[in-house]
């Protein structure tokens, strides 16, 4: 056979990505060609479905090239490709068991493409490819449907939300889910609604209603998957924005700045572009209200059912499969749930009575779940005996400082939650911890004691209560709450603008020299000035701190236990003679809170809140929050942790707590670590000048002579020194002239015209 | 200068001799590779030692195996080995393997790169028993589809060659079974490029793609295969004449009405008689259909082709030369079915008038004008 002279051109011109290219740039020219290649494509796939599990490679093109081809140009002819699709999604779907891997994924991409195209609508993909995932025993292919199915959800959603196809999917995968509960493919339903909730295209209460029956199966893993999206997904939809919201930000001036030095290339154009764009869209962004999501726990329409069912399937149930892990994962939901809903589950409790012993696994957890579900409306003759059991079965001298620690702090979590669990002679006794040796039990115990000084402080001795407490007590301003009584509603922060209104007024008047007591017109005046001011101008809401946040540097541990000692130690006389006066101050003080508590009362009744009163407010609000964090600060320790949010979750750790502190000497490293815990990040000490060249270095911005002079090597400077020594006087003499006049001139260019 | 200390180190040590000491292994070159490796397991293949030289039966089945083999002489002289083994056989005697064994790794070789192969494959077919092969049409047909419409041109080209082999040996089986008739047309237009009237023109822009030798020699071979295939479809049937003298004189037409058509009402003596039912395979659409009758055939091809290559037959017969020549042979056959196709109409219409012996009237398989 001789060889053909084309034969190579031939090959170089008979591939199918050339002619795509082609057929992309003119498509009616090469409708002929393209007739062809589908003809060829046509009675490929007869041959393929003649005998699917013989995948024979035929020849140089396969199925595979075809398809992909075909899926490329196709929306050039809607006409003679329109079943194109329909035939991918049936070869898929019957024979997706025996399809080699390749071409499986070659289908699947081309269907995705079709569907980008718009020759595809999302539905039909999506109902062609979930039962292909549910079912295929192939890991790569269900790894490769499930990013396909993500992005498709993802894409759908983009732009606005798209109602139906959401609905069509949820209800998709709550018959997955309730169909069959003993089967594990409840997990893909479980995996997708995770990520797209963690995206925040999925956020409704339908969503929800899907994990609450996947937390309800009868199989293990989709259980807890189902438990875990309650526990967790909130605060993973959380991370996810903050993460997004933090991308690197764009510094248009430079990038337009570059622009006018660099070489203009469209390319270069461009990407100023889409740097405009970008910021564009990031302005637009933070313009926009924030969107409302509720979390998960608070999209549950019946939460008393759910808990209900969740607590006596799981828990109560002798025949329930799951783990210690895991049932402590449930107990943690549902405790939460009873927390957060008020909820009454009364065999909750007695349920608690066997693991509330030392000696049993991950007590802490157990003791953290108890506190969760403690709440103000659970009958308080429920808890007390729980509560006396855990003070006697881990608060002991006998028993290891850990153990009393750990024990210390769920007590006193769950009486935050309830105070009226707690008897007075228990209280009393556990409060005598508070002289204890070991630093972690003195530190559980005085937050108890902290605790009820500030809830009720009828109950402690006379000498613990403390000074604040005694006065609150004597002016009936401390009261013991009842049982079911609930607190008039107000806005968070407002006695603290009410504090900064009352301080600036004070400021205003010592200028003008005034006593800062009286009462006058003024505030009417001042009144006026707000309402002119009712915009918030951008510096007007940060007038003074410009969007710092002022932060206490130094507030010293403040311990309110250590005043009545101090208060102890004077002698008789001066004692009595204080006392005097302590009255005395103590009744004008009453006089003056009693004067004050109306006022305070009163704010949101008698002013209307100005838009700079309520920036005013937040802003006071995020100090108030910032001071909390700061250690040392008051309150932080001891009691229970105010800025703590109602819907968190509180952990085992926190039940252990400062058990850290009793395990013995922390190594040198830990100890830094503690140190460095509230400090903002900084930097490596350096020299100013360091700390300049490195920034120069950082913008690229090149060295200067003198650097550069600096860092020549040796050798080529070692010519010219060896020289100068030979110099005779006229050149030296020439040469320092020169370099006189030179430095007149300004360098050698000339610098001065 | 600590930089240039540490380079001549760097560069002394390049020139350090290894001193070699007895009892210990050498050292190894710098430039040596590891080629160890680890495996569970050493398999070697299988070697026959057998001391009898191998049967020539074993030896078919061996180069039948090694038709899939890498290498394109392998496989040519496999092929070749195959055709001298079953063309070398003793008369009557059967075929070492049976066809429809052979066949399933042959028909890839229709689509092969090497044009050498697919030559010798061309010659294996035509030394296989030609009574096999009528049952495998359906088998085969699709792969010369695959070829006809192939972007390499020479593929097309042996393709089209296949056909006409395969027409030559069954050309009702090739005409009739599924697919075989509307598919392998639009095969044969987009080969010709005459699906279009614009595309047909031969002033038309043929920005072919693919199809460098898409002019003389190969166009004319599509040409005259397109000629075989339309006489094996609708040309003048030749046991017409048969037909004919069954109606005129007396015999079994002559008889009452369901006596006279006997052959029809028995079971056929085809070896899938009730292959259109398509009991067991995909659902057919209107292209993948059988048209196991003249007139089926006639009907779709005067509906959808007849146009299309008429014009196409006109503009190269106006091209002349050689390609007027071979559209010659194309146009007669044409001519003659649609006379036929007309006659039979005619003939129907009168024969409907006469009596109600044949009840199918074919007013409809009338080329529309």
């Amino acid at each position: 056979m001789v060889k053909r002279k084309l034969g190579a051109l031939e090959k170089v011109e008979a591939d199918l990505p050339n002619l795509q290219h082609k057929i992309r740039r003119d498509p009616k020219s090469y409708i002929e060609d393209f007739r062809a290649q589908h003809y060829q494509y046509e009675s490929h796939r007869e041959i393929f479905m003649a005998a699917p599990t013989s995948a024979t490679d035929t020849g140089i093109i396969s199925l595979r090239e075809l398809i992909d081809f075909v899926a490329h140009v196709a929306d050039c002819y809607p006409d003679i490709t329109k079943d194109f699709s329909q035939q991918l999604m049936d070869i898929l779907t019957q024979h997706h068991l025996v399809l080699e891997p390749e071409l499986r994924e070659k289908i699947v991409g081309s269907l995705v493409l079709l569907r980008k195209k718009e020759l595809l609508d999302s539905a039909t993909l999506l109902q062609t490819l979930f039962p292909i995932l549910i079912t295929t025993p192939s890991k790569t292919l269900r790894a490769l449907i499930f990013q396909k199915i993500l992005m498709d959800l993802r894409s759908s959603n983009a732009k606005t939300t798209n109602h139906k196809l959401n609905r069509t999917m949820q209800t998709v995968l709550y018959n997955l889910v309730t169909s069959d509960r003993v089967s594990s493919k409840g997990l893909w339903a479980i995996k997708l609604i995770r990520e797209l909730w963690k995206r925040q295209i999925w956020s409704d209460a339908k969503t929800v209603e899907v994990m609450k029956e996947a937390s309800l199966s009868e199989n293990e893993k989709v259980i807890i998957g189902g438990v875990r999206f309650f526990l967790g997904g909130d605060q993973e939809r959380e991370e996810m924005e903050d993460e997004s919201s933090d991308e690197e930000a764009i510094d248009l001036g430079k990038v337009k700045h570059q622009v006018g030095i660099n070489k203009k290339t469209r390319k270069k154009s461009r990407a100023v572009e889409k740097a405009k764009a970008t910021v564009k869209r990031k302005e637009r962004k933070k313009n926009q209200p924030h969107p409302l999501n509720f979390s998960a726990l608070h999209l549950l329409h019946d939460p008393q059912g759910f808990a209900e069912a969740l607590f006596s399937k799981h828990l109560q149930n002798s025949k329930s499969k799951l783990n210690l892990e895991q049932k402590l994962q449930v107990l943690q939901l549902v405790t939460r749930l009873v927390g957060l809903h008020k909820l009454h589950i009364m065999q909750l409790y007695s349920y608690f009575q066997k693991y509330l012993t030392p000696r049993q696994p991950s007590v802490t957890s157990f003791l953290a779940s108890l506190a969760q579900a403690s709440h103000d409306l659970v009958p308080p003759d429920v808890l007390e005996p729980l509560i006396q059991k855990i003070a006697n079965e881990f608060v002991s001298e006998a028993s290891a400082s850990l153990v009393a620690t750990a024990g210390l702090n769920a007590i006193r979590e769950i009486c935050a939650r309830q105070p009226l669990a707690m008897n007075e002679t228990l209280l009393q006794d556990l409060v005598m911890y508070r002289k204890s040796k070991d630093k972690g039990v003195v530190m559980a115990a005085r937050g108890l004691l902290g605790l009820y000084r500030d809830l009720n402080p009828e109950m402690l001795k006379r000498r613990d209560r403390g000074k604040e407490a005694s006065i609150g007590l004597r002016s009936g301003e401390k009261k013991e709450k009842r049982f079911g009584e609930e607190e008039t509603g107000g806005i968070e922060g407002l006695e603290l603008l009410e504090q900064w209104k009352e301080e600036e007024r004070k400021k205003k008047r010592a200028e003008k020299g005034l006593p800062s007591d009286a009462e006058d017109g003024e505030d009417e005046e001042d009144e006026a000035a707000d309402w002119d001011a009712w915009n918030v101008e951008d510096d007007e809401d940060s007038d003074d701190s410009g969007g710092w946040i002022d932060v206490q540097s130094d507030a010293e541990i403040d311990l309110s236990d250590s005043d009545d000692e101090k208060d102890a130690r004077p002698s008789k006389k001066a004692k009595q003679g204080a006392y005097n006066e302590e009255n005395a101050n103590s009744e004008t003080a009453q006089d003056k809170t009693e004067a004050q508590k109306p006022n305070i009362a009163t704010i949101a009744t008698t002013r209307i809140l100005t838009p700079a009163d309520l920036a005013k407010l937040q802003e006071l609000r995020t100090q108030a929050a910032v001071d909390a964090l700061v250690p040392g600060a008051k309150g932080r320790r001891g009691q229970t942790n105010a800025s703590r949010h109602k819907d968190d979750p509180l952990t085992a750790e926190e039940i252990e707590g400062l058990a850290a502190l009793s395990a013995g000497k922390a190594t040198r490293e830990e100890r830094i670590a503690h140190a460095k815990e509230g400090k903002t990040d900084r930097a490596e000490h350096k020299s100013i000048t360091a700390k300049r060249k490195e920034r120069k270095e950082e913008q690229g911005k090149s060295t200067t002579n003198k650097e550069k002079a600096r860092r020549k090597n040796i050798f080529m400077t070692l010519g010219k020194a060896r020289n100068k020594n030979k110099r005779s006087l006229v050149e030296t003499r020439n040469i320092l002239k020169a370099h006189q006049d030179r430095q007149k001139r300004g360098g050698r260019r000339g610098n001065n015209g | 200068m600590g930089s240039s200390a540490k380079k001549k180190k760097e560069k002394q040590k390049d020139f350090t001799k290894a001193k070699l000491k007895v009892g210990k292994a050498k050292g190894k070159p710098e430039n040596f590779t590891d080629t160890s490796f680890k495996s569970k397991g050493i398999v070697l293949n299988q070697q026959s030692l057998t001391l009898n030289a191998p049967t020539s039966n074993t030896q078919f089945t061996h180069h039948v195996s090694l038709l899939s083999s890498k290498s394109d002489s392998q496989r040519r002289d496999s092929l070749a080995h195959l055709t001298t083994s079953i063309s070398s056989r003793p008369v009557n005697s059967p075929l070492p393997q049976p066809v429809s064994v052979i066949l399933p790794t042959l028909l890839p070789l229709i689509l092969d790169a090497n044009t050498g192969v697919r030559t010798q494959l061309l010659k294996l077919f035509r030394a296989l028993p030609q009574s096999d092969i009528r049952d495998h049409v359906p088998q085969l047909l699709p792969y010369i589809r695959a070829g006809m419409t192939h972007l390499a041109a020479d593929i097309r080209v042996s393709a089209v060659e296949v056909l006409s082999w395969l027409i030559d040996v069954a050309g009702t089986e090739v005409v009739s079974s599924a697919g075989g008739w509307i598919k392998t047309l639009n095969c044969f237009l987009s080969v010709l490029g005459w699906h279009t009237e614009e595309s047909a023109k031969w002033s038309a822009n043929r920005a072919s793609f693919g199809k460098s030798g898409a002019k003389g020699q190969p166009m004319m071979k599509v040409l005259t295969v397109l000629a075989e295939f339309l006489n094996a479809g609708i040309g003048a049937p030749a046991n017409e004449a048969q037909d004919v003298d069954m109606l005129g004189s007396g015999g079994v037409a002559g008889w009452e009405f369901p006596l006279c058509q006997t052959a029809v009402h028995m079971v056929p003596d085809t070896a899938a008689p009730y292959a259109y039912l398509n009991l067991f395979g995909q659902p057919r659409d209107e292209e993948g259909e059988m048209y196991e009758t003249w007139e089926d055939r006639y009907r779709v091809f005067s509906n959808r082709f007849l146009r299309a290559i008429q014009r196409g037959l006109e503009n190269a017969r106006q091209e002349g030369g050689e390609m007027g020549r071979a559209s010659s042979g194309a146009s007669k056959v044409l001519k003659e079915a649609v006379a036929y196709g007309t006659g039979i109409a005619d003939r129907d219409i009168v024969s409907s008038h006469d009596s109600t012996s044949r009840g199918t009237s074919i007013h409809d398989l009338e080329p529309k004008e």
